[in-house]
């Protein structure tokens, strides 16, 4: 190697990689209704106080600090930032690794796109955060990742930090490939029971790594410093995560439809002594709510989409509203890029079909998924000490003639209406 | 007597043996043409001696050698030979695409860091690359996703083993996917790179505990794939990603970040959206001109607005990137016509002197040989081309091209490319018509 190339590698190898990040201003929004879904529930006419990215005051008599940019909010409908708990919005190079039966080694984290116009699009309908999610080719996908509205920063940037990390199960057709065969070849599992098989032995896999590695870790503290170090196990990335989700270091969100595969995998999890965090879809919730309240997992379900499948067509427009009753953590998700950009009128049709409160509808596309992410101290909430991620509307959010006029996201303002020149959405986020 | 037959095959030989190489010690001088040195600015009327297959003087007040062979290049231009840093030159060309032809022959195993270009290099193709005034070619396994590691060759030569430059060259991982078998997405290329990386550093500690203590203990298994990986893994191999997108630059460099390995990145396209980053990390960057590459198949309706934004943002690139301040290396990335590609992206503002840098001394910086070639200076390796007018210009043509210091002379007249498998194009006028 030459001394330039060897040169060149250590500066490479040195230099940090540059955070393109804005300064957050001090901001007073005021004159608005505020919706906080939180203690202080609904405020009229409110001043939300924001400082270095956080909610610094939230209240009726809050002083505006000098210097601090005021947003007139008189006549509006100021809400925690909506998050969508079931997205594949933002990412490069596919959104399944179809290929192997388990693959929970792949990584959105890897491959997340900041040129989606999609997540202008969402920051337009208030959203402000979203579980990007492995798709549902396989019975164990790939990892999760959480990310902020971050519009115009880089990949990494969109990551929401802190976030807990999440593997994508799916159950049914899906896994099973029914509706997705191509010609001329054949991928286990073909079935319900084989998708189980799949899962049960991915499991006793994961408990001989553990062993392997606990085993490892005892020889190692026996050899002490001095002694001979044995060899360290082979690493598998797939099986480190079956592992942590073993130990509830990883999240399981799980896509599913019928009422037996989801007793199905509450069962194996309890055998295996692990927690489904989310149910996605999960249109037949409604049918084993307690069951589902019981293991302690969340809900992620549409409002009102079904039939487009055969393990699709038992569903009712009342399953948010029935699991809710039951005591299930519930929200309302898009799977969509479409669908996300209003949530909110999601959240609306639980009000309209389950007779759930105004605030326990919007909680379903604000704290609660904000909860099934791992993320509710942060997020979901207009209350001090949470990050500000906001949205401010033109009216009730759930008024069919609402829209959102501004939305915020680290206290920062990535969408503005008043200032929107059609730019973003032309350019498909290609320029800076 | 039953030697004979023998004897007269083994004067035929010499007597067909391609023309102009040179016999050992044989020197050289260009005399009284503009020169190109690349390291330094270009110098009027100057001479290059060349002397046993190594530049041996360069400069406007140097004398030519007693016993050299004078050849006067006045009127013409003198530059190092090109480089082509990342592409197929030698290896047979992908079959052409639509229905009928050859049955395709079997596929290359695509997740292979073991394989080696240099197996698959045909000589007579690799050579035809000098008639553009290319010296030097990275030889890259073009499909797959670990396709292999390359070769550095330098075109001259009878024998592929005495053109060798570096082999292995540098190990590559192309940010591309395979169809119905994993990886079948961009995160499991990434995934699998990284497992791969990881299975490739447990090896190396399997081997040291065992070579440490053999008695008592049980050998590991040979895995030829991960012993590819442990010359890249001791940061004494390149790793080449092939970066098509923006992301990948920095999907490339995380890998490199985690395993600590040394990086450069190919392709890149869209590099000059993260020139800053590239400037900051210093990485080395073979940048394609192939701005137009056959696009995979997608399902429904190909988006052709998309398509022209990104044709025109690959052409405009290079030219960014060097507004930007940034050296790069400009390759073919199997373009057909590599110098078309290059002009393009003068066309397109790059000035035609970092254009000719970008295929000379920057390839051999990235590739680690900038120290033995890639410019005219004393103790180089004598990859000299004399053209017939101003380097890289659409109707300048090559008319000497020295590789390790032997003479070849292209055709003049342009003639149709032989197909493959056919014999070298036959001998050229000799250097003494030109004067």
């Amino acid at each position: 190697m030459t001394p330039l190339a060897l040169a060149i590698l250590s500066l490479a190898a040195a230099a940090p990689s540059p955070a393109p990040t804005r300064p957050s201003e001090t901001i007073a929004i005021r004159g608005g209704t505020i919706l906080t879904v939180g203690p202080q529930g609904t405020i009229a006419n409110g001043t939300v106080l924001i400082r270095d990215g956080r909610i610094a005051a939230v209240g009726t008599d809050v002083a505006v600090p000098a210097g601090a940019r005021v947003i007139d909010a008189t006549g509006r409908y100021v809400i925690p930032g909506i998050i969508d708990a079931h997205s594949h919005t933002a990412i490069e190079g596919g959104v399944n690794e179809c290929t192997n039966v388990v693959t929970a080694e792949v990584r959105i984290a890897d491959v997340l796109d900041q040129h989606d116009v999609n997540i202008y699009r969402q920051l337009a309908g208030g959203v402000t955060a979203a579980n990007v999610l492995h798709g549902s080719c396989n019975p164990i996908g790939g990892q999760n990742a959480v990310i902020k509205m971050r519009w115009g920063t880089g990949p990494s940037d969109l990551v929401f930090a802190g976030a807990p990390p999440g593997v994508k199960f799916a159950l049914g057709e899906n896994p099973k490939r029914s509706n997705f065969r191509v010609p001329g070849t054949t991928r286990y599992p073909a079935t319900r029971m084989g998708v189980e098989v799949v899962l049960r032995d991915s499991f006793r896999r994961a408990q001989d790594y553990k062993r392997e590695w606990e085993e490892y870790d005892r020889k190692l503290k026996a050899a002490g410093p001095k002694g001979e170090r044995p060899l360290a196990p082979r690493r598998d990335l797939e099986l480190d995560e079956l592992r942590d989700i073993l130990d509830g270091k990883v999240y399981v969100h799980a896509h599913c439809y019928r009422a037996d595969e989801i007793l199905m995998l509450i069962h194996l999890a309890d055998e295996f002594g692990f927690k489904i965090r989310t149910f996605q879809h999960v249109l037949e919730g409604y049918k084993v709510a307690s069951e589902i309240a019981k293991h302690g997992a969340g809900a992620s379900t549409f409002a009102d989409f079904w039939g487009y499948k055969m393990e699709a067509f038992d569903a009712i427009p009342y399953n948010a509203a029935i699991m809710a009753s039951h005591g299930v953590n519930v929200s309302l998700n898009s799977d969509d890029d479409e669908r996300a950009r209003r949530l909110y009128w999601e959240a609306a049709k639980a009000v309209k079909y389950g007779g759930v409160s105004e605030t326990e509808a919007l909680k379903m596309v604000t704290l609660n998924p904000a909860w099934q992410l791992g993320v509710d101290k942060r997020v979901g909430s207009i209350e001090v000490g949470k990050d500000a991620d906001i949205a401010i509307f033109s009216a009730h959010p759930f008024d069919p003639a609402t829209r959102v006029e501004m939305t915020l996201v680290d206290g920062i303002v990535y969408f503005d209406r008043a200032r929107d020149d059609g730019k973003a959405t032309r350019a498909a986020g290609g320029a800076r | 007597m039953r030697a004979r037959p023998i004897l007269a095959l083994m004067m035929l030989a010499v007597l067909v043996s391609p023309r102009g190489y040179a016999a050992r010690g044989e020197v050289y001088a260009l005399v009284g043409g503009r020169v190109f040195p690349v390291s330094g600015p270009p110098i009027e009327k100057a001479t290059v001696v060349i002397r046993d297959g190594l530049i041996e003087a360069v400069g406007a007040n140097v004398t030519p050698p007693v016993g050299a062979r004078v050849i006067d290049v006045n009127g013409l231009t003198v530059t190092p030979g090109l480089v082509d840093g990342f592409g197929g030159i030698g290896l047979p060309a992908p079959r052409p695409g639509g229905g009928g032809g050859a049955p395709p022959s079997p596929a290359a195993n695509p997740l292979a860091p073991q394989a080696l270009a240099l197996d698959r290099v045909r000589l007579a193709d690799a050579l035809k690359a000098r008639d553009s005034g290319i010296t030097t070619a990275l030889v890259i396994p073009r499909d797959g996703v670990l396709p292999g590691q390359s070769v550095l060759l330098n075109l001259g030569g009878e024998k592929l083993e005495g053109m060798v430059l570096r082999q292995p060259a540098a190990l590559h991982l192309h940010m591309a996917t395979l169809s119905r078998t994993y990886p079948g997405s961009l995160m499991g290329t990434v995934a699998y790179a990284r497992q791969a990386l990881y299975d490739a550093a447990r090896y190396r500690d399997e081997w040291k505990a065992y070579e440490t203590a053999a008695r008592g203990h049980k050998r590991p298994a040979y895995d030829p794939a991960l012993q590819a990986w442990q010359e890249v893994l001791a940061g004494k191999e390149l790793l080449i990603v092939t970066a098509t997108r923006e992301n990948d630059v920095r999907r490339a460099l995380a890998l490199a970040d985690e395993f600590k390995v040394r990086l450069a990145v190919a392709d890149a396209p869209q590099a000059a959206r993260v020139a800053e980053l590239i400037k900051t990390r210093k990485l080395p960057l073979l940048v394609s001109v192939n701005f137009d590459p056959p696009r995979a198949p997608t399902f429904g309706r190909p988006d052709d607005e998309k398509e022209k934004q990104d044709i025109e943002e690959a052409e405009r690139n290079p030219s960014e990137l060097h507004k930007a301040g940034l050296s790069f290396a400009l390759v073919s990335a199997f373009a057909p016509d590599f110098l078309a590609g290059v002009r393009k992206a003068i066309e397109r503002g790059l000035p035609a002197d970092a254009a000719l840098r970008a295929v000379t001394l920057a390839p051999a910086e990235v590739l680690g040989v900038a120290d033995r070639l890639g410019s005219l200076e004393a103790g180089k390796i004598g990859n000299v081309v004399v053209w017939s007018g101003e380097p890289l210009a659409k109707d300048t043509k090559a008319k000497m091209v020295f590789v390790d210091g032997a003479l070849y002379e292209p055709d003049e007249k342009p003639k149709p490319s032989p197909s493959p498998g056919a014999p070298s194009p036959s001998p050229s006028p000799a250097a003494e018509d030109l004067r």
